[in-house]
């Protein structure tokens, strides 16, 4: 569904990624693990048009999409919950949700928009409870619940995840994977982004490793959860 | 050295000479008394102060987007006026011809502004943005005194300006003009950013522009709208106040000073709070005129505005939880 060829990307003048190649079949759930600032977080801007690439091309259902503008990418169905969350602070837990439909939102739409409203709400039926609530009042899980959730309503058939289980009590992460492991399930291509590599491997179909810039490593999850280099480096030891 | 309040441009210097003039006439017929003359300010400044909220609500539309704070607002005022006063007086279109025409017109100026002074800048700062602003208004300025001149022109009232007399104060028409045109502007404002999913994709922008362009909007569309929208409403304030107080090229920085001082006392942000924050300060300008000295009349308004920002920074409706997610 995505792949990814020979991906470069820079900040002003350091490159960030170098020469990446990465393939996420339909339907599967692809992790990449790595370090803080190995340029896991800038490989899914470069996929969502938040980041502008120097060379290489990102196909999606065969179609070159590097150079589209976000706005743009979203509509082709590839949502993005980027890291940190970045929620629409000041607006209500319901804006968010509608604003995540922003794409398609027409008369015509509604009953499509109500019906997917109703599930992500099954989802997290906490974010049902906190519906007029202000987004940035929200705890730091029900935030990342929100994230996804916006995400969803965006009717995305590849679901970009940038470190879904950063600052989040180990109780709601595993709440939040059950959700992932679940969409995946009915047929959302996920590409999951984590420090957390245990996490990472145990849910994904297959993994990459990058380190400074590089995929070093790809594989089977569960070959490398085994992989005597990634559990040093990656799982401690 | 000039008194600096004298070589200031003046709002409503030739609003508070109209209601002088019709003062001393009213005098001449009966005597009046201190509280019809308290009513009197009263409703001029309530008159005054809706012109600062418009600028103020202006002022909130382009933060609430971009969270830029934008100088050239007073200049729309002032080009609305003066544009008002070429379609209508000079070409003679009837009014609301002339109305359209003069509110399309400043709204293009408006998009200009956006893209030419506020798009090209690679890798804008907020604080890059805004000294943009102050640049284009001075440009703004000095291309309406090639055009207009220095002069102040005046345009016809609505509809007329016999004076209605309410509790001994004498009321122009235009008055109500000004003051429905604020209602109006507030009604369709509120609906346009709470109920539809256009003013809510305006408002996300400004929260978080890269996430706002994950969910599809285009960011770069919503600040086009923000300016388009505040010179429109700019060109409104313009054309219904200069029948009252004139108008002439230099009028644009006061206004924006006023309304920037409206918008800060109401909370920067909030709607209900630039109408709060306008007819406060025009209240208080028009009190103080009155009352005081008209000579400090300008300085009633940034008095206001200083102690506001000593005291309670975030205004009056300005909530501190809401304040602390600004960048600005």
């Amino acid at each position: 569904m995505l792949s990814i060829e020979g991906l470069s990307a820079s900040y002003d003048s350091i490159r960030v990624l170098k020469d990446v190649s990465i393939q996420v079949p339909r339907g599967k759930m692809v992790s990449i693990i790595g370090a803080n600032g190995a340029g896991k977080s800038t490989l899914l801007k470069s996929i969502s048009g938040l980041m502008k690439i120097n060379k290489g091309r990102i196909l999606y259902k065969e179609q070159n999409i590097a150079g589209l503008p976000a706005y743009r990418i979203v509509g082709l169905g590839i949502s993005q919950v980027p890291e940190g969350r970045q929620l629409f602070a000041h607006l209500t837990v319901r804006d968010n949700i509608h604003l995540g439909a922003y794409h398609y939102y027409k008369k015509r739409n509604r009953p499509e928009i109500k019906e997917r409203i109703d599930k992500v709400y099954q989802m997290f039926p906490i974010l049902e409870k906190r519906s007029k609530q202000i987004a940035g009042t929200l705890s730091g899980g029900e935030q990342q619940m929100l994230a996804i959730a916006r995400a969803l309503m965006a009717r995305p058939e590849l679901l970009l995840l940038d470190e879904p289980s950063m600052g989040i009590a180990p109780l709601i992460v595993r709440e939040i994977f059950d959700v992932i492991q679940q969409l995946n399930k009915s047929g959302t291509t996920v590409l999951l982004v984590e420090q957390n590599a245990k996490t990472a491997l145990k849910v994904a179909h297959h993994s990459y490793v990058l380190e400074n810039g590089k995929i070093v490593l790809e594989g089977l999850a569960s070959e490398l959860l085994d992989n005597p280099k990634v559990k040093e480096v990656y799982l401690g030891g | 050295m000039t008194d600096p309040f004298n070589c200031m441009p003046k709002i409503c210097e030739g609003g508070v000479f109209a209601i002088l003039t019709f003062l001393i006439q009213y005098r001449q017929m009966e005597t009046i008394t201190l509280e019809s003359q308290l009513f009197q300010y009263l409703i001029t400044g309530v008159t005054v102060g809706s012109t600062y909220a418009i600028v103020a609500i202006g002022f909130n539309i382009i933060y609430g987007v971009t969270e830029i704070i934008n100088f050239a607002q007073g200049e729309f005022v002032m080009l609305g006026g003066l544009i008002m006063v070429s379609f209508h007086v000079a070409l003679g279109l009837p009014l609301i011809l002339a109305f359209l025409a003069t509110v399309t017109l400043v709204t293009l100026v408006g998009m200009l502004l956006d893209r030419l002074a506020i798009r090209p800048i690679r890798r804008p700062s907020v604080l890059t943005l805004i000294i943009a602003t102050i640049a284009a208004s001075i440009i703004i300025k000095g291309a309406a005194m090639l055009i207009w001149g220095k002069d102040f022109f005046d345009l016809p009232a609505f509809s007329g300006r016999n004076p209605i007399t309410v509790l001994g104060a004498v009321i122009q028409p235009q008055y109500l003009w000004v003051i429905g045109f604020l209602i109006i502007i507030v009604v369709i404002l509120t609906i346009f950013f709470n109920k539809t999913i256009i003013g809510k994709a305006m408002s996300a922008c400004a929260d978080n522009a890269d996430a706002a362009s994950l969910a599809g909007i285009n960011v770069k569309r919503m600040i086009l709208l923000s300016f388009a929208l505040s010179a429109g409403i700019g060109a409104v304030a313009g054309i219904t106040v200069t029948p009252i107080s004139l108008m002439e090229y230099d009028r644009g920085a006061m206004l924006a000073v006023k309304g920037f001082g409206a918008a800060v006392l109401g909370g920067l942000g909030s709607f209900p709070g630039a109408v709060i924050g306008g007819l406060i300060i025009g209240t208080i300008e028009s009190f103080g005129t009155g009352l005081i000295h008209s000579g400090y009349k300008d300085a009633f308004a940034l008095i206001v505005l200083m102690v506001v920002l000593f005291i309670k920074p975030s205004g009056l409706l300005g909530s501190v939880e809401i304040s602390k997610f600004k960048r600005f």
